[in-house]
């Protein structure tokens, strides 16, 4: 079976839904600002200097790390 | 007189859900900061009028997102939350909420709902989603919530009124309702909170069930009944991480329909205006660069905006130090008032135009949006030092003067990425130190060309910069591994809609700052000042009166006149003083910088303020103070060690002293902001230590390689 994406594996200006979170130490707070299953999220552009994502869900705009992003399961739209 | 007691209210709601807004509105300036105990969160309090002489205490708390939380500002309101008998516990919560991001919003009220505090709900920026053809409808909302719920835009002053109308009723109202949770807990949540209500003798059992999951940090726990819990916990298959998860996803899942009903569904894929702005502003190439020029301008502002009124200041006290001096009789008390407290005073009032203007700015940007770009863009460099996005703003600042910097660090949550930043900071070369380099670098470096085209001096300057830059970069990377942390770092920010800073806000921010600096730093700042004045004005019995009966002779056989007179008094002075013997004393461990007792003096009295040391040279080299750097330049440069022919200022002692000031914390104002912002002592006597030891360190390697 093939390997599940996560949210860093998202092209610039690639969409996706929220399948499910890893859980760990912060999931509550990415679940706060709206990263909830069958969301759907747009990664518009990485940081200048690599590491963090501009991230843009449900008509508002949230930047998360990379690491952060690893913990997001995606399912193609 | 009966003693008024009033009732607590407090402001919660996410981040960005325009809660200070409205905090500022209803309190308008009658308001306060001080901090929680024990803790450097600030506590901003105000008196609200809710009805004619009816007022209350409103609290305005750390924007928090849920009871299970991430920094250590929501811990603070989740401690206070979870304990009715904490003194900032609040009657009344007034909960604000983005009603443009109303589900985002929703769940900690409904946590707070569950708690059973008495609330009433505002639901904020009502006129952006009227806006967009959807009509609000409050009454879905207000019955999930059992609460009023108030369609308001504090921005545009629609329907501010209504809250006040809906806290008379709520309180006048003598039914109480019994709490229908919004939450319905599972078997296990439900057999731990049950224990953990018994254990701790609370009514609620929501509030038993957020002690069960955050027990080990709870303030108010006994640690017997923190070893209580732990058991009951770990003997019942209570899994915290994931029970957390749940209640969220559950609550999430069962408002999600009253959000539709509330709101409509809202969510239009248009690019909006921000996006387009983004494009450019977090662009790649573009985003650093305009960032560095905005950066400039804020530099520049503070750097030469500043000046004037600073000089204004320095004149002003100047001016009235020495009518005061002709007018008072020549006795110690007018001598303190004068030169110790006058003084004193001046030098803390002479911060304040850099202060304001840097808040004015840093506001604007904070307001507008900017600065979580600014966050996001610098994130991954930062991190690698052990800092945070906002540190970029706070390490350019120092450039200007390290005092506001270190006082903007207020908005970095993480308190190791703060602290990083509050203790490299000073090391960035200030505005202070330009006085310094500009009297020692044509010791060491010869006015010309480089190469023909660069001014030798100017590269001199520009390695001096680097050299601090170096130094706080390398510093920060040694603080990094050090210091130890709980707090999870991360970055998980918003990046929420550019919008007009609201001015009051931008004011309030200023004026706060402002007067904080001057009422909590200065008081120590006019101390030490105060101490300096002592040390350098009086000395052991009768070496002062030598030095005054030296000055007579002397003066009387190379016949002077008046003025050159009271220079070499003050010369003589000074060597005789408390700080005189200082210097001397001090001079076995400076000599392997190249330093003489001279330079000791400079350099303990350039503890007020790094320009000081120019001054002093003129002091100590019986010049008198004066603007021109020439005559003491001259002076200097002609200075032979006793009994040698050997200069003092050569290009070893010079280079060894420039190095000194660029490393050396030679600024009392800047441990007293230290102080106040990381709230105990240990902090600034750390930074002064690790950069006196730097400084002598990189002194002593300059010395004894080019001597």
């Amino acid at each position: 079976m093939k390997q599940k994406r996560t949210l860093s594996s998202l092209r610039t200006g690639e969409s996706a839904f929220v399948d499910v979170l890893d859980e760990c130490l912060f999931t509550c707070k990415l679940l706060n600002l709206g990263l909830l299953p069958k969301t759907k999220v747009t990664l518009v552009r990485k940081s200048p200097f690599g590491g963090a994502f501009y991230i843009k869900l449900g008509g508002y705009q949230l930047a998360i790390r990379i690491e952060e992003a690893d913990t997001i399961y995606i399912d193609d739209l | 007189m009966k003693k008024v007691t009033r009732p607590k209210f407090a402001l919660l709601g996410n981040p960005n859900s325009g809660k200070s807004s409205l905090f500022n509105y209803l309190t308008g300036l009658r308001q306060s900061v001080s901090n929680f105990p024990g803790v450097t969160v600030e506590k901003k309090s105000g008196l609200f009028e809710w009805e004619t002489g009816k007022e209350a205490l409103l609290y305005d708390f750390p924007g928090t997102y849920s009871v299970y939380p991430n920094s250590s500002e929501e811990k603070i309101v989740v401690n206070i939350l979870t304990n009715p008998d904490n003194e900032n516990y609040p009657d009344l919560v007034i909960y604000v909420a983005d009603a443009t991001h109303l589900e985002r919003h929703l769940l900690f009220a409904t946590q707070i709902h569950d708690l059973g505090i008495p609330m009433i709900f505002v639901l904020n920026m009502i006129d952006l989603v009227e806006n967009s053809t959807e009509k609000i409808n409050t009454i879905p909302l207000s019955s999930y919530l059992q609460t009023d719920v108030i369609p308001v835009s504090v921005r545009n002053n629609i329907n501010l009124e209504a809250i006040s109308v809906s806290i008379s009723k709520l309180l006048s109202s003598k039914v109480k309702n019994t709490i229908t949770p919004t939450y319905e807990i599972t078997d296990v949540e439900k057999f731990v909170s049950t224990r953990v209500k018994q254990l701790v003798g609370v009514d609620n059992l929501y509030q038993a069930k957020i002690l069960a999951h955050h027990f080990m940090w709870i303030g108010h726990l006994s640690s017997e009944v923190k070893a209580q819990i732990e058991d009951v916990v770990a003997h019942s298959g209570f899994n915290n991480l994931s029970l957390q998860v749940h209640e969220t996803m559950n609550r999430f899942d069962r408002f999600t329909s009253v959000v539709m009903e509330t709101i409509g569904t809202g969510k239009n894929e248009q690019r909006t205006l921000t996006d387009k702005v983004d494009d450019v502003i977090t662009h790649r190439i573009w985003g650093p660069v305009i960032f560095f020029a905005i950066m400039f301008l804020v530099f520049q502002s503070i750097f030469s905006w500043a000046s004037f009124p600073m000089d204004m200041i320095e004149q002003g006290f100047a001016t009235t130090g020495a009518f005061l001096s002709n007018q008072l009789p020549q006795v110690w008390w007018a001598e303190l008032f004068v030169h110790g407290l006058l003084a004193g005073m001046g030098g803390v009032l002479v911060f304040i135009p850099q202060i304001a203007i840097l808040f004015f700015l840093l506001s604007l940007l904070e307001e507008s949006g900017y600065m979580s770009r600014a966050v996001f863009m610098f994130d991954s460099i930062m991190r690698k030092f052990g800092m945070n996005g906002r540190s970029m703003v706070a390490l350019i600042s120092s450039g200007a003067c390290a005092i506001p910097a270190i006082m903007s660090t207020r908005t970095i949550s993480n308190p190791k990425e703060k602290l990083i930043t509050i203790l490299v900071s000073p090391l960035i070369s200030c505005s202070a130190r330009l006085p310094v380099y500009a009297v020692l670098i044509g010791f060491v470096v010869p006015v010309g060309d480089v190469f023909g085209i660069f001014n030798a001096q100017g590269l001199a300057f520009m390695g001096l910069y680097l050299l601090g830059i170096m130094g706080a970069l390398l510093s920060a990377l040694v603080f990094k591994a050090i210091l130890k942390t709980d707090a999870h770092s991360f970055l998980m920010i918003e990046l929420p809609n550019y919008k007009p800073p609201i001015w009051k806000n931008v004011l309030i921010t200023v004026k706060e700052k402002v007067s904080s600096f001057i009422f909590e730093a200065g008081k120590i700042i006019v101390l030490i000042s105060v101490l300096l004045w002592f040390l350098a004005t009086y000395g052991p019995t009768g070496a002062m009166s030598d030095a005054v009966s030296k000055t007579e002779t002397e003066s009387m056989e190379r016949e002077m006149n008046e003025h050159q007179k009271q220079n070499l008094m003050a010369s003589h002075k000074i060597e005789a003083s408390y700080i005189g013997h200082l210097g001397k004393f001090i001079e076995p461990a400076i000599a392997p910088l190249g330093f003489d007792w001279k330079i000791g003096i400079a350099i303990l009295t350039s503890f007020a303020a790094r320009e000081v040391f120019v001054g002093t040279m003129a002091t100590i080299y019986s010049i008198g103070s004066n603007d021109d750097h020439q005559p003491l330049r001259q002076k200097m440069a002609s200075e032979l060690r006793p009994g040698t022919d050997v200069k003092v200022y050569n290009a070893a002692t010079s280079l060894s002293l420039l190095v000194f000031y660029v490393f050396a914390m030679q600024c009392m104002s800047t441990l007293a902001v230290v102080k106040r912002e990381t709230n105990s002592w240990k902090w600034p006597l750390v930074q002064f230590v690790y950069m006196s030891i730097m400084a002598y360190a990189g002194a002593w390697v300059v010395y004894q390689l080019m001597s």
